[in-house]
């Protein structure tokens, strides 16, 4: 018997430690190392920071890379990093930055101007070498320069077409994160699953929805990070998210379902917040259909209760948008600006004026997407707020990224309205992008709703090249007054953005910019 | 080993068909990957550029004999979304499900026999109530109900085990910690399937009980505990091991639930990110991938079946 | 159509079921017409009330809808789409596979390959795909649920039907000139239907499962749409903070299924022949005794029988098997029990150690002495005690009565292992002794063979081989003979007779042939409708048979050398017995002697001499 015993205890080991051969992938942090563990929204779908534009992958890719220029701590200003300093030509059409030097990338390489050249150009000239590691859908962002120069190792010198106003600005975004040329050179296409820049963490592991671990870059320019390694977990879905949270699975976690957010009370957790340039509006289409009238597009505008999405639906973490521009861009904000007030009979009133009571609409609805927040309950309550002055809505509902094929190419034909929601870091982007009449979607831009007025485009254009700020910011007031009433879109909310974190994380908070620094976090 | 060449040679047009099928369905999803890949920012332009880039332009039919041909050589191509090649991905994807299937799949082969096989065994006794209720309330349940329930109630409260993943962010990743994270999915996934096997299992039990073979071990005096394990178990498995076979079909299929609920990174909840993401490439593969090793699966169901019965040859 | 809900509404459970299905039906359906909140309309400010709030039974949801009013509209939705896609799928799967079963060869051929393709899909990932192709929608995630379930269909179908297409009747009817059209549709149809109704009704919850998770994932209904699935996904995402709003359409679709599964297995067990006849009960290992035990039985022979009445009861009715059989046998004396088949005679055979099934079988009356000990009065241990060791049996067909996957040597081994508690090594050297002993060859082959590698008469010594075992004193042969041809049967008679006289053994022989009974035993019962019409020495009996059944049976025996000359049948067939006061002969109706009072009285058994007869008008 007792031999037996033996037998079957031995026989357990053998099959644990085979099992343990196969499965084991080889992971293990040492328990006392500070390791944070941050709840991401999804799997990345790159770490090569040209070729990404989701939120969710900027948040790794800013603690990789850094760019020449940074936005300020807490501002959308712009601060040096890997540029020390930068000279503009008086036309504003030259820009020469003068680099820090004796910068290494995590894979050993160099740091130069060289380096700024073979990033700009890799993006921006079809017939570089590594053009085909692309493709890089941000890369208008930077389509305003005609060449990048070496003048010496540690300058270099981009000339532009035209002065171009959110030029800074958008290298400070995460597509003008600098990647190490000896990376892309090695990896090609996959230089997005093997990263290296100069950021605070170097890359470490990227398991496929499991984890993407990063560790302290010990040789950092900018001082050390707080803690040994990050861990970025990608838990697509918010319920398990909020549920990994509650149980100590992860040390934080960013967009908090705002339902949930009463769970985390208490001194076990803390909340940040930080609202940020996000607007949230309904695009119609103002070619055709009831809302080719204004009047049937203000209605809409005064029919939908924002009081009760922003403060019921959305549990507070947003506030009402007014117009085009949130309010981020204190800068460029017209402070005048009063939101479209809730008033169904005044929307009942312009509905029968226009002679369109009682029309069918087509509604698009995404289930869920980058800054859409709760896309499929607000469109519900949209839904049934226009029910109430009358419109027979039908929500088509898709996954995001079929919603912005449908979307895109315009809504002519198939809907009436959509849901959207933009992130900028400039007040140029989104209107320059979605209100011209030179952005319609057979022009390359994405004012899917076709909305056209002469005067947005002259000022959208004047503000752009325009250098001096105070002047800049005229401009853009003026066009907010001028859209909200045209009313192309609904203007529905701009969000607040929210984290939680666990009480053993200290030092860390949001950026207007969207952006997750988590160089300064520490973890107890 | 004539047998295994056979069986596999007449696996190749199911394989192909398999191909067409797949092809072909996937690419009427409506959408286009190159609105994924450039995101937000993708215009009508841009995207037909892109298209063109990744061959898309051409015909359906040229495309499937392109495919077909990188297949037969193993190249699955390059999933748009994700930015690398198909078969990486989909064979560091596999583990996992294989892990989590696997699992559920063995969980409810033994415990399915086991108490359809007892329930039998004590017909119309409490015991058998108690199964029957038990395997009729779990056949009853939705899985992704379960796990949610599961995760509510042992991890988000009595706070036993943890909520989702595969292994522990830190201080994990050994086969215990791979435990810790496996009990609530493949018993989530188990479940449905375990139920079946059970009520299968009760029946042919039952059956086999009525035999004539049966009757001669007791007209021999074998004790009702031999007449169990003996007799009645090794023809009961025999007649089982095909539904079995289904069943793996059906765990492989609801572990696509699972993946999600649980946040199990697998296959499963691949796939379903990939036609979302109309990722073409990474579906094709992946769903083809998986269809291959559910037929070789049945294949060496057979051959195990043939093995444990002399009578087939 | 009443039986068949008579049926259903014995199995409690299946009632159950069905009363529960009707409620949620009625009440989902009546929806539109109930006083109940428009499902609809939101109100922000009363989200997430808890069940019981005031104006709010169930509670609201995230936007302050209704949860009663959404559950139960979205429950009639739910059911909609599930019946729907089953009773799509249902439709074509089952046409794809009756043309397959039914034409057979390259159209069979042809669909099941397509289906085969079909089932290696994970289903759910085709459903999503076809969700994909066709759009979100609840209506093309139906479609999608019904074409994933065809192939499911079309196999169980298919399967039917290629049993039924093989029956004599529909060769006649094809004989007949039918088309095959009609031929599908009045023939097979209604032979594949309840099949189709079993299959749906088990499949209609899980097809509620599967629209449920492909709305639950999000491709379902549209918003403000409700079915159960798109509930569940939206209450998913509050799961923590307030997890009401997935209980209450979890434990709905909970409710539905396993109403639906309750109410499917009731359809299907009301179906299922095999149910009925109870077929699908367990054996006891010891059948059932229901003898009030008042048998007197002072009998000191070696074995004795007395006034065994066995019966199968059924639907809490007793149908009589064997009617108080009685007789005695002595040490070494072989007893032949003869009798067509249904006489009775195996179920007297194997009532002696209590080895007919049961249920159904119970055994009504009697007593079984056996060296002095009342078998029917013995507990399980005891009569195991005996089965294989003292009494051992030797079974008709051996390729049907031996394990078909256990190897000969290991069941050989087996009673001796059972009955002596020895190790395999001494159990071997006595199975292959044994195999010696019946005269097999090339034993070692054997001892790894498994039965359907063996002749039949290999088959039949191994079987008596394994009957000698433990030396047992008595043996049942039940019809040992009949499967084997004729010159094997010669060869195992004499083997038999041979042990027999070696050994001192006991014989009962049970035979439906007075040519094998009269090679081997010493004294003969008849059997007719499950009692005893004569008895008596086998000579006495051979050559003169006094029942007018007995003397007809032997005319079946055919008599070699006699060339071929017709052989004389009994007319008529054998009576049912049913547990009811008979009156007057059983025989009668086919007896060529019959008298008018035979059917007056019922007819004692009258000895005289050695012999027994049970007839008023016996052969002298």
């Amino acid at each position: 018997m007792f031999r037996h015993g033996e037998k079957i205890k031995k026989l357990r080991k053998l099959f644990v430690s085979l099992l343990s051969l196969i499965f084991i992938t080889g992971f293990a942090v040492t328990s006392n190392a500070k390791v944070l563990v941050v709840g991401q929204i999804a799997e990345p779908k790159s770490l090569d920071p040209s070729t990404v534009t989701a939120v969710n992958d900027f948040r790794i890719v800013m603690n990789i890379y850094d760019g020449l220029v940074r936005y300020t701590d807490g501002k959308l200003e712009v601060e040096p990093a890997l540029a020390k300093s930068w000279d503009i030509s008086s036309d504003g059409t030259v820009y020469t930055f003068n680099l820090r030097s004796g910068i290494k990338f995590h894979d050993g390489s160099s740091f130069n101007a060289e380096a700024v050249k073979f990033n700009f150009d890799r993006m921006l000239n079809k017939d570089h070498p590594y053009h085909n590691t692309g493709p890089f859908p941000l890369s208008f962002f930077f389509s305003a320069i005609k060449s990048v120069d070496v003048v010496n190792a540690n300058t270099v010198k981009f000339t532009l077409n035209e002065p171009y106003a959110p030029f800074l600005s958008n290298l400070a975004y995460p597509t003008g994160l600098i990647v190490s040329p000896a990376g892309v050179k090695k990896h090609g296409k996959d230089f997005g699953r093997n990263p290296s820049g100069t950021g605070a963490f170097k890359f470490k592991e990227w398991k496929s929805n499991e984890r993407v671990v990063v560790d302290k870059n010990s040789g950092y320019w900018d001082g050390k990070a707080g803690t040994d390694a990050v861990v970025f977990r990608p838990i697509t879905d918010a319920n398990t998210r909020v549920a990994e949270m509650l149980s100590g699975g992860i040390d934080m976690m960013v967009e908090v379902p705002p339902a949930s957010l009463s769970k985390f009370g208490g001194s076990k957790f803390s909340i940040v917040e930080q609202a940020g340039p996000h607007v949230w509006f309904l695009i119609l289409n103002a070619k055709e259909g009831p809302f080719a009238n204004k009047k049937v597009r203000q209605a809409a505008n005064y029919a939908i209760n924002k009081q009760a999405i922003v403060n019921d639906v959305l549990e507070g973490t947003a506030a009402i948008a007014a117009g085009p521009t949130p309010p981020a861009f204190a800068w460029a904000y017209n402070n005048s600006l009063q939101p479209y007030p809730y008033d169904p009979a005044k929307a009942k009133a312009l509905i029968k004026e226009a002679g369109v009571e009682g029309a069918k609409l087509t509604f698009y609805v995404t289930e869920g997407g980058s800054g859409m927040l709760d896309p499929v309950a607000m469109g519900t309550a949209i839904q049934a707020d226009l029910k109430a002055v009358g419109f027979d809505v039908e929500i088509k509902t898709f996954e995001w990224n079929s919603f912005l094929g449908e979307v895109n190419p315009g809504l002519e034909g198939k809907a009436d309205m959509a849901e959207m929601a933009w992130m900028t870091n400039d007040p140029d982007t989104l209107p320059f992008l979605a209100l011209r009449t030179e952005s319609w979607p057979d022009k390359g831009g994405f004012n899917s709703g076709y909305y056209s007025n002469p005067k947005v485009d002259d000022l959208l254009n004047r503000a752009r090249s325009s250098t001096d700020q105070a002047e800049r910011a005229k401009l853009y007031q003026e066009m907010q007054e001028i859209v909200q009433e045209d009313a192309p879109w609904v203007f529905v909310a701009n969000w607040k953005q929210n984290a939680v974190t666990s009480n053993k994380v200290s030092n860390f908070s949001l950026q207007p910019s969207f952006l997750l620094l988590l160089k300064d976090v520490k973890k107890n | 080993m004539n047998y295994l060449l056979q069986r596999l040679l007449s696996a190749i047009p199911v394989l192909l068909g398999i191909t067409i099928i797949v092809f072909f369905i996937i690419s009427l999803i409506p959408g286009d990957p190159a609105t994924a890949i450039l995101g937000s920012y993708a215009t009508p332009e841009n995207v037909k550029l892109l298209n063109e880039q990744l061959g898309l332009d051409k015909g359906l039919v040229q495309r499937y004999f392109i495919w077909l041909g990188n297949l037969v050589q193993g190249d699955l191509g390059r999933s748009f979304a994700l930015n690398r090649p198909v078969l990486d991905e989909i064979l560091e994807r596999f583990n996992a499900t294989l892990i989590l299937s696997g699992t559920a799949f063995i969980l409810c082969s033994v415990v399915g026999v086991l108490i359809g096989t007892i329930s039998a065994f004590k017909q119309y006794t409490i015991t058998d109530k108690i199964i029957t209720f038990t395997v009729l309330t779990g056949i009853s349940l939705p899985s992704f109900f379960l796990g949610m329930m599961m995760i509510l109630l042992f991890a988000v409260n009595l706070q036993w085990l943890p909520v989702s993943g595969m292994y522990a962010i830190y201080g994990g990743g050994d086969f215990l910690d791979l435990i810790h994270h496996l009990i609530m999915p493949a018993i989530a996934l188990a479940l449905v399937a375990t139920g079946v096997v059970a009520r299968i299992t009760r029946n042919s039990v039952l059956e086999i009980l009525r035999q004539d073979y049966i009757r001669t071990a007791r007209a021999k005096g074998v004790r009702e505990g031999n007449v169990l394990f003996k007799h009645v178990l090794r023809i009961a498995i025999v007649t089982i091991l095909p539904i079995l076979g289904l069943q793996a079909g059906f765990v492989l299929s609801g572990s696509v639930f699972i993946e999600i609920v649980f946040q199990w990174p697998g296959v499963g909840r691949m796939l379903v990110d990939a036609i979302l993401k109309r990722d073409i490439l990474l579906v094709q593969g992946g769903v083809m991938f998986v269809a291959a090793c559910y037929v070789l699966f049945n294949i060496a169901v057979d051959l195990l079946q043939r093995y444990l019965d002399p009578r087939i040859k | 159509m009443i039986n068949f809900l008579k049926l259903i509404s014995r199995n409690k459970l299946a009632l159950f079921g069905g009363i529960l299905l009707v409620i949620i039906f009625v009440v989902s359906f009546l929806s539109p017409l109930l006083p109940l909140k428009d499902p609809d309309v939101i109100k922000t400010s009363d989200r997430f009330l808890l069940p019981f709030s005031e104006g709010y039974l169930l509670g609201t949801d995230h936007l302050g809808r209704d949860l009663l009013s959404r559950l139960l509209w979205g429950t009639r939705l739910s059911l909609l789409v599930g019946i729907s896609a089953a009773l799509i799928s249902a439709t074509i799967g089952s046409i794809l596979g009756t043309i397959a079963g039914f034409y057979g060869n390259k159209t069979d051929n042809v669909i099941m390959r397509i289906i085969d393709v079909l089932m290696a899909f994970p289903y759910i990932l085709l459903a999503l795909a076809i969700v994909a192709v066709l759009g979100p929608g609840l209506f093309n995630a139906m479609i999608a649920v019904a074409l994933v379930n065809i192939p499911f269909f079309a196999r169980n179908i298919r399967g039917v039907t290629v049993t039924i297409a093989n029956k004599e009747f529909i060769d006649a009817a094809r004989l007949s000139g039918m088309s095959n059209f009609k031929i599908i549709i009045y023939e097979i149809f209604p032979n594949i239907l309840p099949v189709i109704v079993v299959t749906i009704s088990t499949t209609v919850g899980w097809m509620i499962l599967e629209t449920a998770g492909l709305s639950f994932l999000g491709l379902g209904s549209q918003p403000p749409q409700a079915d159960l699935g798109s509930m569940l996904g939206e209450g998913r995402s509050a799961l923590i903070v307030n997890p009401h709003t997935s209980y209450v359409p979890g434990a709905m679709i909970f409710l539905i299924v396993i109403a639906v599964n309750l109410f499917g297995d009731g359809i299907r067990d009301a179906l299922d022949p095999r149910l009925s006849k109870g077929e699908l009960v367990k054996p006891q290992p010891v059948t059932q005794i229901k003898s009030n035990g008042n048998v007197e039985n002072k009998s000191n022979s070696f074995l004795s029988v007395k006034n065994l009445t066995t019966a199968f009861e059924f639907d809490n009715k007793l149908h009589l098997a064997s009617k108080d059989v009685s007789f005695d046998i002595k040490k070494g004396e072989c007893l032949g029990l003869i009798g067509e088949s249904g006489s009775g005679k195996s179920v007297t055979a194997l009532s002696i150690t209590c080895l007919v099934a049961s249920p159904p079988g119970v055994i009504v009356n009697g007593s079984v002495k056996f060296q002095g000990d009342d078998i029917l009065k013995m507990n399980y241990e005891q009569i195991r005690e005996l089965r294989g060791n003292k009494i051992s049996y030797i079974f008709q067909d051996p390729l049907s009565t031996l394990h078909p996957l256990i190897k000969i040597g290991k069941q050989l081994e087996e009673a001796f292992i059972e009955h002596n508690h020895q190790k395999n090594k001494e159990a071997t050297l006595k199975g292959k002794e044994l195999l010696k002993l019946v005269q097999i060859p090339n034993i070692e082959n054997v001892w790894n063979s498994y039965p359907h590698e063996l002749s039949g008469g290999m088959r039949q010594r191994v079987s008596i081989a394994m009957a000698l075992t433990n030396d047992p004193e008595l043996i049942i042969a039940d019809e040992p003979t009949t499967a084997l041809d004729v010159t094997v049967q010669a060869q195992i008679l004499s083997l038999l007779d041979t042990l027999r006289k070696e050994r001192g053994l006991s014989v009962l022989f049970i035979s439906h042939d007075f040519g094998v009974v009269s090679q081997i035993c010493d004294r003969v019962i008849v059997m007719y409708g499950g009692q005893i019409v004569e008895e008596g020495k086998t000579e006495n009996i051979m050559s003169k048979p006094r029942h007018p059944y007995t003397s007809q049976l032997m005319e079946c025996v055919p008599h070699i050398g006699f060339g071929k000359r017709k052989l004389p049948t009994i007319l008529g067939s054998p009576p049912l017995i049913i547990y009811k006061k008979e009156i007057g002969c059983s025989f009668a109706s086919r007896c060529l002697f019959k008298k008018d009072n035979c059917l007056n009285e019922d007819i004692k058994i009258v000895r005289k001499g050695d012999s027994e007869v049970r007839c008023l008008y016996p052969h002298e």
